[in-house]
This record gives C-alpha cells, structure tokens and sequence, in this order.
C-alpha cells in the first residue's frame, strides 16, 4: 500500500515591535523576569486591551508580500482556556476576521518550484512562559512575554512531505525577516510552529484525521518530528486501528511524539468576539503608504544584484537567500569598490563554513559589521586573503572584532618593499639549487620561492609585491 | 449644623460659607457610617485618609467643583492601596496597585472617597443578596432589600450618610436601587465614562454614574467622572457638555416617549397609578405625551441572559488563584487550585451565570444563543433608533414595585431576573437612562425611568431637574419629608 | 440541560458542583435556558450581530513602551510568589 501525506503548519512569528499588543509592556527579550509586565499583560481585574497599531501594520506587510487580501476592517476575538501562563483566562485572537486572508508563497522542493496557498495570517497574544524545572514541586511563572504580538500564519494543507514543510518554513522565515517584521530567531523562540499531519491512501480524495504536533522550534526538529509522526500513522493504519484526532508532543530526546493532555478533546475554546475591542479599521491612506515603503524581498534583491550590480545568478541566489547574508553584502560593499570581492567571500569562504557546520547565516558568530570589516581590511592591503581566511576563521570561532584580531596579532600586510626585498634576498641565497634550477627553465619553482617568502612572513607580505620582487630578483 | 440627608449643591454652599469645615464633614459621615452599620452599606473604610485629606482642604482650601464633598465608592471601581472585593469572597483580600479612571476624575475634583461600598457580588443581582459581605438593608425598612446589585451605594446616600455614590450599572444596577431606595441615579450612554478599572461583569453592557439625592447633583457629579480615556477604547471622545447648563430649560413642546406595547399588567394598581401621575406632571410642565412602539422590549431580559452570562463567563476567567486575590489552601495539583479556588471564592448567583455563559458560548450552542442574542438585541437597539426620531426622552416605571423583603423572591432566580425588566433594554442598546422617585407606596419609595438618546444626558437631567423642582418626591427621607 | 452538559460546562467553567446543590443547578440552568429559548421565536435571519453598542471602530495605540516595571508590586498581590516568579503547583507536560 502507498500512502500519500497531508500536512498543514500553522506557524507563529513574533513580531517586532518595542511594545506588546495590548499594552504599553516591553517586548525585550531576555529581561529579568516578571520585569516587563504591565497591569495589561498582569490581566489585573479592571484592566482594558488598547491595540498596537504597528502590529497591524507588520502584518499587512507580510499580507501584501504573499499577494494576500488584506482585511481592512479586523476585529478580535477571545478564545478561552485556563494555564497558569494565560492570565486572563483567555487569548485575545483574530478568529472571525483576521487581518490578512488568502496569500500563497513560492517554495523550492525537490520536484522544482511549487505555490503554497496561505489560509490566513492573524494577530494574536502571545502566553508567557511556564517554568517546570526550577523549584521543587512547583512551576514558576514568568509574564514578560505575555502579550506579545504574534502573527499566526496559517497554510493549507497543501505539503506533502517533511522536507517539503521545512522548506515553507525557511520561505516564511526568509520573508518575515526580509520584511522586518519578525527577527526569525528561532533559538529565542520568535519563530515556533504546530504542524498537522495525516495520511491517506494514494489517490483518495478525502482527507486522513489528522493529529497535530504542538510548538516544535527548529527545522531539524520538524523534520524528524513529522517523520515519525508519518510513520506512526502508517503503523497505526496498517494494524487495523485509526488515527486519533489529538494534539502531540514532540519529544526531541527520544525522537517520537507522544498524545499530550487527555483531555484536550473535552476542551471548547467558546471563542466570541472580545467586547472590550471595538474593530480596527486601517485606511487607504494608511494601506498605500505600507505598499509604498514595503522593504525588498528576495527576488527583488536577486534581480537587481544581477542587473545593477553584474553579479552572476547563482551567487545573486545565495546572497538574497537570507536577510542575513543580503546586509552581509550590502554593509560589506560599501566598504570597498571591489564587488565581486565581497561576493566571492559570501558564495566561497563563508557558504562552505556554513555547510560545514549546517548551521544558518545568522546563526553563525559572523555580523554583518565584522564582516564588513573584513571586507574593508582586505581591501585597503592591511591584510592579505590569505591572513583574511585566517582571521575569518577565528571570528567564526568566537565572534572577535576583526580590528582586534589584526591588532593583538600582529597580521598588517608588510607593504614596505625593502623589508620584502631584503627577506627575498635571502631566500634566494640560502637555496642556491632552487635559483639554478629556476633558471635553467623550471618556471614552476616560482611557486617555491613566493612560498618561501610567505613563510619568512607568517603570510603578512603582500602576494602581489612578492612577486613582483622576486620576478626582479631572478631575472 | 449637620450634612446628613443634605445634596451636594448645600454642603457646596456650606463649605463656601464657612458654616462647617471640611474636617467636621468627613468626622460626621463616619459617626453616620457608625449609625448605621446595621444597614451593612459599607466594605471598607477609608478613614484615617479621608480625615487627612479633609484637614489639607481646611488648610488650603481649593475651588475645585467637589472640594470636600464626601463620596462612597461602589467597591467594583479598583481604589490603589485600599481593599477592593466586588462583593467576592475571591477578592477578600485584594489589593490593587492602581485607581479606577472614574475614582481619579472624582477624587481630582476634590470628592474624598470615604469607604467601598457593598453589593452583589460581582454586580450580580438585584437586590443585594449575593453580596459575600452579607446583605445590605434599605435605609426605609429593615427587612427590605436595597435593590441591586449598587445596594450599598443606594443605601448610603438613601440613609443620608453621603450625598453621593458612584455606582455601575450593567441592567439596572444603578435604577433599580436608586428606584428602591428613593434616591436619583443615572447610567449614562455606554462609552460617556471610562470602564478602566472597573472590574468587568459584561464589558459591552458595563457602565459607571452617580447616585445621589437630585438630578442637579447628578449633573455635578457626571460633568467630574465623563471622561475621554486612552485606556478604553471604548470610552468615546465626543464633546462632553456641561451637564449643569441646561437643566432649567423649559420642557415645553417636548416630546415624551410612551411605550403603548409596554405590559403593565403585571404591575400593581399602584405602581400604575404612580406612573401616570408623573406622566401628568410632565403634560403640566409643558411637555407632549406621544405613543411609541418597542415592539422587540419584552425580549430584553432573555437577550441579556445570554449576553451578560456570556461575557461575565470569559472576564471572571481571571480569578484563578494564580496571580491575585485568593487561592484554595493546599491544593495536591493545578487543576485541583483552579476548581476549588473558584468553587470556593464565587457565589451560587455568579457560579450560575459562569455555567450559563461557558454553555451558550460552548459549540454547537453559539448560534442558538449568543449569536442569537446578539441579533435580537439589534431590534432592540433598532426599535429605539426609531422611536427617538420622534421624541426627546422615553419613559416608563423603573421597577415593577417598591421594595420588597430579604428574601422574598425565593429561589427561582428567573423572578430576580424579572425585576430588570424596564431597566435592561438600555444597556442593551448603549443609552442614558436615570431613575428618580416619583412616589411612595405604603411608605416605600418607588422611581420613574427616563431613557434618553445616545449621548443625550443632558435632556435626561433637564427633565428629571424640572421634575424635582415641581414635586418634592426627591425630598422624603426614612425620617420624614426633609424640610 | 441535563447532568451531562452541567458535568461538561463547570469542567469548561473550572467550577465544582457541590452533589447537594447538583439537582438544584440543573434545574435552574435548564429554567433559565429555556426562558432565553423564547429568543428563538424571532426571525433575524437577515440581522447581523451587534457585539457592542458602539457601533464605531477602535482607537489604537503607538508603538511606544510606557510601562514600568512593576515586578515587586505584582508579586506582592499574588497569593503565591518568590522573588521572580509566581508559583503553582507543578504542572506536568
């Protein structure tokens, strides 16, 4: 029997903005607990919700990078369920009418490129965070994140492998970060998603029940989770059972999800429309002047990198793959004239690091500054390409200054063409077989001596004037 | 020289005379309070605060417009640093770290805040009976209900302890106690006064007004609590008017709006007969009776207990015992803190009205009911559109009789429910009304409802002052007619 | 109503009903529903639903944080907290 898969993700995205949805409550991350909590965000008896404009307007941004409809009147409404981290009872959510509505997205797959319809992407509240392992037989309760706003971006199910569901992910993770309107953290949680997952029959039209796997924070982690999940159903279908509709945890350690909370099924959200917020409205004035200031995303950048800029189409599709290495361009060009420099360190030295370590660009201990140091250092003859994959290096270890590294370690290029001269001359005096051979024809020696020459340096002679020296010197 | 039983315009005039000081006025209205505690009026007080702040204004007096003026503040409205318990056993001790708007704007027009008074437990219930604290009694008989769920506010200033009282008002809470104690209330059209840090019942329904002994009063106090605040969205930032300025106009040639499809049947003769003398003050007063038609009013009681449970279901979501106010002792796991502090911190009114909000909201049930209701309660608003095209202000009889016995309503709540009657349409549709007494039943104060159009206190408030200029209903106080 | 939609709705309602009190509250809950089915009778097939009686759209904020902190009060008020956080009984995933 085949089977075919069906999966839907619903993901969340932290927007951006300096303060909450509701409330006048920071968004920082990372803050001593409990710190940045208003009377809003507490829940306190008598507190009013006051929404944050610019959350809509963040989101309008990704409705109109998607092609969606944006809703112009949206109004909220209250889903209700209790934890310890929801402080009023309920989540303040777009349900009936959300903000933005029907927009697909173009994702890269392995059978080539295919269209992702988007159901939906709505504002909502984020929980704060529930600690269970610090205190004995207790769970602590932090309300810094509490009212935080998230866009909730809903897709169709319309994926049809885990490989297939990372590559959405990465896609909306490219557009809200180019957009600017979510940081794509992944590690800080900015970025989690709930997958759903079925299977049917190859060829059946109606859809498997489907079970949904809560809150996963890592590509790695989505793939594997829906694997197994993929596999789980399988099992359970080919042993004569079904599938149980029901939420489930992924559990990292021991790879394989798990049912979560038994009673979930008894759970009703009795969502209604919240009457402490009337709908907001959002004007054409307003719309035009999101559509008119909308940053660049990424097949903009990529034809324009090509067309203004002359790079070639692979190395403008990397560049414009992230927002990330896209700033890493833009700062490090202009710090130099040699543009094809500064892509040939993005597409070379640094994407084979990457690789390396399977890790993102902004994941890596590389900023967009430092880098464009980097750039600058190498251009201005401080240091050599050679010293520059070095100190590359050790950025990429611990994030160093690049300055810094130059400096305590002593790397500026040699640009004084006696001292080069000098320690040219003794190279060739102390390998008097190497000259005679040189000179007899073997031109390939050449090599040898620029060799020699960086040797004596530690690699701080600058390659161009070595052999313009030692060119002379052998004549 | 005493202040009890006297308006705020005479302890105004007082004050400015020099015929007391600030200080013996605060001073008396705790001898009062003292008096009175068998009327159970009052939560918490506020004492020592209250003197102190009563001695700066003898030291440096201010021309503030209610410099002085002693107010009790329904215990619903937050009051930073001073117990506020909505009436709940689940909030006995909460303390909150920030004031109401409504408090601030009385207490910075000089009001001093004297204590929190009791009611129904959070606003729910009409005649004082579910309050955690115990019933209040009516200043006009002992075994009588004040009315609810502003008992205690009513009561306060009914008893003559205060001139005046804040009070919410989500179906009548304010009228109906106001009706039942013989004192002047008015809830203004929803959004005139900031919600911010009332504790909410139904948001969409809730709103805050004064009670006090005339509608001139009521003027004073709701030119000082409207306010246009940021921190509500749905509090509106229309013009607010000087609700003083036009309270003499002459009513002739306006229009008074009569229900002709109001059933009445059910009311005693009595009832009746005080309701159309009043409406025979009026003509007198040169106003014009027109018959009107709320075809969709008899469906307002059952529209709002969908929409009131429904809503007060989600906003007491929050009482949970985890961030403030009372948590069950020992609890062996979460669940068990959440069901027992709830079960053990609400009443059986405000447990039955959660049931009946979490059952109407819960799916498969959301259209027959709250949608429904919601619909429904279009036609109603849509009824009064109309019929206010035609006339100034629409009155009826606030309650359908005077007050009646601690518990005498047994225990079907629907009879409770009933006694909203006339007073729940307002709030459904968002618009002003006040109840001021137009008669005496056996001794027992009654009032007379007048429901103005959205916005339009001010015609409410000429009427009612034009009212109480003619007639001295305003006047009778338990101890006899105030001379 | 009967003891299985009470049973569902005080679990929705965290909400415990004492067994004493059980016939009673079913009995209410059902009067009272069925004194709000009279709403039925009404067509509003074409009516839209007014949620709150301003019928005007919301005023917004800026983005702008205007909190402080407020750790120390909030804490003060709950009825159990250490220094950085509020506590309950611990909950198991």
């Amino acid at each position: 029997m085949s089977w075919e898969t069906v999966i839907g993700l619903e993901i969340h995205a932290q927007l951006s903005t300096k303060s909450k949805l509701f409330s006048g409550g920071s968004t920082e991350f990372g803050a001593e607990s409990n710190t940045h909590v208003d009377l809003v965000d507490m829940g306190l008896p008598g507190v009013l919700p006051v929404a944050n404009k610019e959350a809509f307007y963040k989101a309008i941004r990704f409705g109109l990078a998607t092609g969606a409809e944006i809703n112009q009147v949206s109004s909220f409404d209250r889903k209700n369920y209790f934890y310890p981290d929801l402080p009023k009872g309920y989540q303040i959510t777009q349900m009936t009418k959300p903000i933005v509505e029907k927009g697909s997205i173009k994702v890269l797959t392995d059978k080539g490129e295919k269209l992702i319809n988007i159901t939906r992407a709505h504002l909502e509240e984020d929980a704060g965070k529930s600690i269970h392992d610090l205190f004995e037989g207790e769970t602590g309760v932090d309300l810094n994140r509490a009212g935080t706003p998230l866009l909730e971006i809903v897709s169709e199910p319309e994926i049809s492998s885990a490989k297939e569901a990372v590559a959405y992910f990465k896609a909306i993770r490219q557009i809200v970060t180019f957009l600017d309107i979510c940081d794509g953290n992944m590690a800080q949680g900015s970025m989690r998603c709930d997958v759903n997952v079925s299977i049917k029959k190859s060829g059946d039209k109606e859809l498997g029940t489907r079970a949904e796997l809560k809150n996963i924070n890592s590509f790695k982690f989505i793939e594997k989770a829906i694997n197994y999940e993929i596999e789980r159903q399988i099992r359970v279908i080919e042993n004569g059972e079904s599938v149980v509709q029901e939420t489930r945890l992924y559990d990292s350690d021991k790879n394989e999800t798990r049912s979560m909370r038994s009673k979930e099924e008894a759970n009703d959200y009795r969502y209604f429309p919240c009457p402490d917020l009337l709908p907001v409205v959002i004007s054409d004035k307003e719309l035009q002047e999101i559509k008119d200031n909308l940053p660049e995303l990424p097949e903009e950048k990529e034809s324009r990198y090509i067309s203004e800029i002359g790079l070639e189409e692979s190395e403008a599709k990397i560049i414009s793959s992230s927002k990330t290495m896209a700033n890493m361009f833009e700062e490090a060009s202009s710090k130099t004239d040699d543009i094809k420099l500064v892509a040939k360190w993005l597409v070379g030295d640094i994407s084979a690091l990457l690789n390396k370590d399977n890790i993102e660009i902004d994941e890596s201990n590389l900023s967009p500054e430092n880098f464009g140091k980097l750039i600058e250092r190498i251009s201005d003859n401080t240091i050599s390409g050679k010293i520059a994959k070095s100190v590359l290096e050790e950025v990429w270890e611990n994030g160093s200054d690049v300055d810094e590294i130059i400096q305590t370690k002593g790397l500026i290029q040699i640009q004084d063409e006696s001292v080069l001269e000098d320690i040219a001359r003794k190279v060739i005096e102390s390998n008097s077989d190497q000259v005679a051979s040189y000179k007899s024809g073997k031109d390939k020696l050449f090599g040898f001596f620029v060799g020699q020459v960086m040797k004596e340096t530690q690699g701080k002679a600058n390659p161009k004037s070595v052999n313009e020296i030692l060119k002379k010197l052998l004549k | 020289m005493t202040v009890k039983y006297k308006t705020i315009k005479e302890i105004k005039q007082m004050i400015s005379q020099k015929e007391i000081s600030n200080k013996e006025i605060i001073e008396e209205v705790y001898k009062l309070i003292d008096e009175n505690s068998h009327l159970n009026a009052f939560i918490t007080l506020n004492k020592d605060r209250s003197i102190k702040k009563a001695e700066d204004l003898d030291n440096n007096p201010s021309d503030s417009s209610l410099a002085g003026i002693p107010i009790a503040q329904k215990d619903l409205f937050c009051t930073k640093g001073i117990r506020t318990t909505c009436g709940s056993k689940i909030l006995d001790n909460f303390i909150p770290p920030y004031s109401a708007t409504v408090i601030e704007n009385l207490e910075n027009a000089g009001c001093i805040s004297v204590g929190k008074t009791n009611m129904d437990e959070f606003a729910m219930g009409s005649s004082n009976e579910t309050s955690f604290f115990g019933n209040v009694h009516n200043p006009w008989g002992e075994k009588l209900v004040p009315g609810g769920s502003s008992g205690g506010s009513a009561s306060a200033v009914a008893a003559g302890i205060v001139p005046a009282a804040s009070g919410t008002d989500t179906g009548g809470s304010i009228r109906q106690p106001a009706s039942l104690c013989g004192i002047t209330g008015i809830k203004p059209t929803y959004g005139r006064v900031s919600r911010w840090g009332m504790i909410a019942f139904a948001s969409s329904l809730d709103q805050a007004g004064p009670m006090a002994r005339t509608a001139e009063d009521c003027a004073l106090l709701l030119n000082e609590m409207c306010s246009h605040d940021v921190k509500d969205t749905t509090s509106l930032d229309e013009n607010i008017p000087n609700f003083e300025d036009s309270i003499n106009e002459s009513l002739k040639g306006k229009k008074v709006g009569v229900v002709s499809d109001l059933d009445l049947s059910s009311l005693d003769n009595d009832v009746i007969g005080v309701y159309e003398n009043s409406l025979q003050e009026f003509v007198s007063l040169g106003a014009e009776l027109v018959d009107i038609s709320l075809p969709n009013l008899s469906l307002s009681v059952p529209t709002y207990y969908v929409v009131a449970p429904a809503e007060c279901s989600s906003n007491l979501s929050r009482f949970d015992g985890v961030k403030f106010g009372r948590r069950s002792e020992n609890p062996k796991d979460l669940e068990e803190l959440y069901v027992q502090t709830r079960s053990e911190g609400f009443g059986d009114e405000v447990k039955r009205r959660i049931l009946i909000g979490s059952y109407v909201l819960s799916a498969g049930y959301y259209d027959a009911y709250y949608k429904k209701a919601q619909q429904v309660r279009r036609l109603i608003k849509k009824d009064f559109d109309e019929a206010f095209s035609d006339v100034d202000v629409i009155m009826t009889p606030t309650t359908r009789g005077p007050a009646f016995e601690i518990g005498s309503k047994g225990s079907d709540p629907i009879q409770m429910y009933l006694e909203d009657l006339f007073t729940i349409s307002a709030n459904l549709a968002g618009l002003p009304a006040m109840s001021l007494p137009n008669g005496n039943i056996d001794n027992k104060p009654i009032g007379l409802q007048i429901i103005g159009n959205f916005l339009d206190e001010s015609t409410i408030l000429n009427f009612g002052h034009m009212y109480q200029r003619k007639t001295n209903w305003h006047m009778f106080t338990p101890e006899g007619v105030k001379q | 109503m009967d003891k299985k939609t009470v049973t569902t709705i005080s679990y929705l309602s965290r909400l415990k009903i004492d067994s004493e009190k059980e016939q009673k509250i079913v009995k209410d809950l059902d009067n009272i529903i069925k004194f709000v089915d009279q709403l039925n009778d009404v067509d509003t097939s074409s009516i839209e639903p007014l949620t709150n009686p301003l019928e005007k759209t919301a005023k917004t904020r800026k983005d702008e944080v205007t909190a402080k902190n407020l750790k120390k009060e909030l804490l003060e008020v709950a009825p159990s907290a250490n220094e950085d956080y509020f506590l309950v009984p611990r909950v198991v995933e």
